[in-house]
């Protein structure tokens, strides 16, 4: 009971602070989840949304479901959904006919600005995320890139390289989505199947 | 007022909106502004509950609360039509489906085989596409909302804060009275230059204004 109460705030939590869409998720739930209380692993978090963006429904609900049944249950994954969904029906009932007013004041639009730019950062954040889960075999050693800086050569962990499925099923949707107009669901079909593929032949 | 508004009690209303909105995020992969011509279809064109312009208000509020832009929808628009209840009739119209589809799955993982290659492949997979999914969406945010090179540089500040493992919750709240500082010099910035120069000047006026003034 303890826990789903948790569970639930630290959704609201979540919910509060997610400017500018699902993605945004991400860096909050692998700092909260995979660093901090380690109830998930990396890898399980990638499967997890893998999971999550191919079946229907927004990212975001779908993850909150999940991470909160791998929490505590039916319970966990029902105080996560309710969490997602409290704050933005409370904030919708009281400020929905507000911020139309308040749109050009001072105080929303830094608030706007402010935000935006931190969530933009935070996306490109959730990319180097990804990049560890998929184009290479383990995620970013920034500690070992942060020899750079002092003009040493990064020694790189062992077994850390580049994932060659990974790069060219990545390259070929970024080609595809920003020449072609094709659906999310047809690139993500393609893409599971060209996986498949590549496990059979390497 | 289209006379079918008038017409349309509320419990039916209230129905509609949890159905429509059940349907869209069971119907509709990638979740987000995918929904939109979905909902253009349902509340503009066959219920007539909404007016075009009232929707393009709608999807620039979505974006602009915190908030997962799919349930912000849900509840604005059911608020819109149906009051609270209807935003609450909205918002759980949506969530129930991937709730239910989720659950399932959930339930069945640990049963589903991790070492199996196919499905290991096939996880893979997905994560790469995963990847461009996200790179090309975080890419079109930036071209949309950087506009300045000091802004480049409080991204790329965020961004390296993020690395060093500042918690992101933490990075939004700074970025809040950041974002008062910023757009409160831009203002006063721009107050200035409007003292000491009329508003609109051609480029050609605004040389001669340049080389007078050195």
């Amino acid at each position: 009971m303890n826990h789903c109460i948790v569970l639930f705030l630290q959704f609201c939590k979540f919910s509060v602070l997610c400017f500018g869409g699902g993605y945004m998720l991400i860096p909050l739930l692998t700092a909260e989840f995979v660093d901090r209380e380690q109830v998930l692993t990396m890898s399980e978090f990638g499967n997890l949304l893998s999971v999550a963006q191919v079946t229907p429904g927004p990212v975001g609900l779908n993850t909150a479901t999940y991470v909160g049944y791998v929490n505590a249950g039916f319970f966990g994954s029902l105080a996560a959904s309710l969490g997602l969904i409290v704050p933005t029906v409370l904030l919708g009932c009281s400020a929905a006919a507000g911020i139309n007013r308040w749109k050009d004041t001072f105080l929303v639009k830094g608030m706007l600005k402010g935000t935006r730019l931190a969530a933009v950062a935070l996306i490109m954040f959730a990319v180097t995320i990804f990049f560890g889960m998929s184009i290479f075999t383990q995620t970013i050693p920034w500690e070992a890139l942060g020899a750079i800086f002092k003009l040493e050569r990064p020694v790189l962990p062992n077994g850390f390289a580049v994932s060659v499925p990974g790069i060219v099923i990545c390259g070929a949707v970024i080609v595809l989505m920003l020449k072609t107009k094709l659906p999310t669901t047809v690139l993500l079909i393609g893409s599971a199947v060209a996986g498949a593929i590549f496990a059979v032949w390497f | 007022m289209e006379p079918e508004i008038r017409t349309m009690s509320r419990l039916r209303r209230l129905l509609l909106l949890y159905c429509s909105f059940f349907r869209i995020t069971a119907l509709v992969v990638g979740g987000g502004l995918a929904m939109l011509p979905v909902i253009e279809e349902i509340f503009v064109v066959k219920h007539k509950l909404l007016t075009r312009d009232e929707l393009l208000d709608m999807t620039a509020l979505t974006q602009t609360v915190p908030g997962i832009i799919a349930i912000n929808s849900a509840v604005y628009i059911g608020m819109k039509i149906g009051g609270v209840p209807g935003a609450l009739a909205a918002a759980f119209g949506a969530v129930t489906p991937p709730f239910t589809v989720i659950l399932i799955i959930a339930s069945m993982f640990p049963h589903l085989d991790p070492k199996n290659r196919y499905l290991l492949g096939i996880f893979a997979g997905i994560r790469a596409c995963v990847t461009g999914m996200i790179l090309v969406t975080g890419c079109r945010m930036f071209r949309r909302t950087v506009k300045t090179p000091l802004e480049c540089t409080a991204v790329l500040i965020f961004f390296v804060l993020a690395v060093l493992k500042v918690s992101p919750a933490l990075l939004i709240l700074a970025a809040i009275p950041f974002g008062w500082c910023y757009v409160w010099w831009q203002t006063r910035r721009l107050a200035q230059a409007g003292r000491t120069e009329p508003a609109v000047r051609t480029p050609a006026e605004a040389d001669k204004d340049g080389e007078g003034g050195k």
